[in-house]
């Protein structure tokens, strides 16, 4: 392995779905304990990615490891090791709020009740109302609070603030903080970039399937205004 | 009323499929029972027979109403009117939640409203093509029973038509009403199909109660009239022929409506009239298990599939003490039976039969519980499982466990129930684990259909329970009407179903219910080999 202390790491990574080509040979590296922004327009190959690094979507090229290892061998194992947040939040419309946070927090191998209630508070939760009955931030909120109540190494999270608020985005931007501190690992795909902008060590940023380029926020910042002004002119250029 | 034509073709576009098949369906099957029935029962004495067996048996008054007399047309009233006139509230109340409440709850009304369209424009175009609905099912009845060979006239042919439509189009509006009253479409169609049960089965006391008057026409009790099925029944449509039950009908329908339209003036979009409950803030210990989890989402299935079971042998086992009588003075029925796979002494082939038949509403049970396997693929709540440390193989285990034990249970409480009703009424004793184990030799038939499933659901998802939908039909097609319309032999070696015998009449055979376990055990695990191997989603 090239990287000793990857979290993740893909090489050449392609996946195709009959003649797309979702991946087209992506390579990203998470290092243990950095806030690693994964940014990239609609249909880059962002979702796609985690899906592959959650051992649900089969590679059909290169390579995907995830803590050093196979993530569609070693699927149920590895996932003790992490939470994610989906970009689409459909859970069972049925069950509540808290019962949804307890199901997918037992299922992953036990919830810290701290930190859920502590969460459940932060986050302005009501965790009485059925699943269904949930604006688009709130149902943001039920998959955040399961994955931030969830005591692991690594941190999945694909587009988790679209729908929230600037106060439950202050939340969350403190919360992520708060994990780095403790020394955990997060992958955030996100659209919003003052967000990555402010809690990212790196970022990776992804198009048609293939990598066009890593950066680390001090070079950001040396080179070029902000986020923005680099991730417009990745975009642009063919 | 500004909106409604783009509603209504909004309906018809979605429904396309949907509702040419629900419409054909209807219709088809109804019309081809009456030269079916004919040819089995068709016959004076036969008639008479079930003419005297309907006065003298409560079940079959609580179940399917009165015979008017010892006639065809009265015969074919209570074998079809509020079987089907269920079948048809059904079709309505689910048709009109779904392009209502359904619309509402996942916020397609919000899109539609913000155009120029008029806030009443999607109920009254549901209400519209529902009308259309029932109006192109009654047209399609009154031809057919107008053109074939039945002994009723062509007015008595229109009355069941449009008892029939009517019927429908009160279900259409009851809809309606409940819609406006609660947030969710699961919910409203939770309430409707409580009405319609409810509405079933007071009819049901009404008929039970109901006296013979000096005329010789059985009355049912006041509480009949109290319910739509009420109505429908009190047309007499193939016998007496009384069309003022229909007014009452229309009268409802409008009254309905009327309320409905005062409803929604009255409320805000998305928002039901009656509060929605509070949850539970925690999960239980049992459903923060992968195990207890998978109970509850296959919770609602198995109850109502467990619960038509017990009805549906309950009806059969209360009918026992009447059997013997039907048999020893009819001949066709007696080939009847003896076509589906019943074969020698009386009961015991009834038994065979009926089991068979049982058995089948099983099978779908295992059907429809699996497809839930798809659905929460499909709906994206697998991914969120799968992210966490649940594994493919355990999940999808689990699923298949609990609908196989659920047929399990169902299997050998059709044996048990069947066994205590002739125990309790015939003149003869049968033993309890024959029962049972007659039951249970079906056991082998339901893998097929769980193996079917999984091969599927490893190879093409998306149309995995359509194709062993289809299988199933044929298979109940061939078991029903096989025999009847005379299917070639090699078609009907098609049917796992011809390879075994139809226990208790018959000795139970081993060898090819071992050999069908192994085929089904080797094509449900190659099934969920493939499932293991491909992408989710």
């Amino acid at each position: 392995m090239a990287d000793s202390e990857a979290v993740i790491e893909t090489k050449k990574l392609v996946k195709t779905f009959g003649k797309t080509k979702a991946l087209d040979g992506f390579d990203l590296t998470v290092r243990a304990g950095e806030v690693h922004g994964f940014l990239g327009p609609n249909g880059a190959g962002k979702s796609t990615t985690i899906r592959v690094l959650l051992g649900l979507l089969k590679v059909t090229g290169g390579v995907a490891r995830l803590f050093g290892e196979d993530p569609w061998k070693n699927a149920d194992m590895l996932h003790a090791r992490l939470a994610y947040v989906p970009g689409d939040v459909s859970f069972w419309p049925n069950l509540t709020g808290g019962e949804i946070i307890d199901v997918l927090g037992r299922l992953r191998g036990g919830l810290d009740e701290a930190r859920r209630k502590r969460l459940l508070e932060r986050f302005d939760l009501d965790p009485t109302k059925k699943f269904r009955t949930y604006s688009k931030g709130n149902r943001q909120k039920v998959a955040l609070v399961a994955a931030l109540a969830s005591d692991v190494e690594l941190y999945i999270l694909d587009e988790p603030t679209s729908g929230l608020d600037p106060l439950m985005e202050q939340v969350f931007q403190e919360e992520i903080r708060a994990l780095k501190v403790a020394g955990k690992t997060v992958l955030l795909s996100s659209h919003i970039l003052s967000e990555a902008e402010a809690l990212c060590d790196r970022v990776t940023i992804i198009r048609d399937g293939k990598t066009v380029g890593v950066y680390t926020l001090a070079e950001l910042q040396a080179e070029h205004a902000n986020l923005e002004s680099l991730f417009l002119s990745k975009y642009e250029e063919k | 009323m500004r909106g409604l034509w783009t509603m209504i073709r909004l309906i018809l576009r979605r429904d396309r499929i949907k509702l040419p098949l629900w419409i054909g369906g209807f219709i088809f099957f109804l019309v081809a029972m009456i030269p079916l029935l004919q040819e089995v029962y068709g016959e004076e004495e036969s008639l008479a027979t079930m003419y005297a067996t309907f006065g003298a048996n409560p079940a079959g008054l609580f179940m399917t109403g009165p015979m008017d007399g010892p006639t065809f047309g009265a015969f074919m009233t209570v074998e079809t009117l509020l079987w089907w006139g269920l079948a048809i509230a059904f079709l309505n109340t689910l048709f009109v939640v779904r392009h209502t409440r359904h619309n509402e709850e996942i916020g397609a009304q919000e899109l539609l409203l913000s155009g120029r369209v008029h806030r009443m424009s999607s109920v009254t175009a549901a209400l519209v093509v529902a009308g259309m609905v029932n109006a192109i099912i009654a047209v399609g009845i009154g031809v057919g029973f107008s053109l074939v060979n039945a002994p009723w006239e062509v007015a008595q042919s229109w009355l069941y038509a449009l008892a029939m439509g009517a019927f429908g189009l009160v279900w259409a509006a009851i809809a309606v009403v409940v819609v406006q009253l609660v947030e969710s479409g699961r919910s409203a169609n939770g309430i409707l199909a409580g009405l319609i049960g409810t509405g079933f089965l007071l009819r049901g006391v009404g008929d039970f109660l109901g006296k013979i008057d000096a005329s010789g026409i059985h009355q049912p009790e006041w509480m009949s009239y109290m319910t739509p099925f009420g109505w429908l029944q009190a047309t007499r449509p193939l016998t007496e022929s009384i069309w003022s039950p229909l007014l009452i009908s229309i009268g409802f329908v409008i009254v309905a409506v009327g309320i409905a339209s005062l409803l929604i003036a009255h409320r805000d979009v998305g928002a039901g009239l009656l509060p929605s409950r509070r949850g539970r803030a925690r999960a239980s210990r049992l459903r923060q298990t992968l195990l207890g989890l998978t109970l509850y989402l296959q919770k609602n299935i198995f109850i109502g599939w467990f619960v038509g079971v017990l009805v549906m042998v309950g009806t059969i086992g209360s009918l026992v003490p009447q059997m013997s009588d039907i048999f020893s003075q009819s001949d066709s029925m007696r080939q009847l039976v003896e076509s589906i796979g019943g074969t020698g002494a009386l009961i015991p082939s009834f038994m065979s039969a009926m089991m068979a038949i049982v058995c089948l509403m099983v099978f779908a049970y295992a059907i429809h519980g699996l497809s839930r396997l798809r659905s929460e693929e499909a709906n994206g709540y697998l991914e969120n499982m799968l992210a966490t440390k649940v594994r493919r193989l355990k999940w999808l285990g689990l699923h298949v466990g609990v609908v196989v034990t659920g047929g399990l249970m169902m299997l050998a409480t059709t044996g048990l129930v069947l066994a205590l009703c002739v125990n309790s009424s015939a003149d003869f004793r049968v033993g309890m684990g024959e029962y049972i184990l007659a039951g249970l030799s079906y056991v082998p038939i339901m893998l097929v259909f769980v193996a079917l499933y999984l091969m599927l659901i490893g190879l093409l998802p998306r149309i995995a329970s359509g194709l062993t939908w289809l299988y199933f039909g044929f298979v109940a097609f061939a078991l029903w009407l096989g025999p009847i319309v005379q299917l070639d032999r090699a078609v009907m070696n098609l049917s796992v179903m011809e390879h075994v015998a139809a226990p208790p009449a018959e000795e139970i055979v081993w060898r090819p219910l071992v050999i069908i376990t192994i085929i089904a055990v080797g094509i449900g695990v190659a099934g969920i080999a493939l499932f293991r191997r491909r992408d989710i989603g």
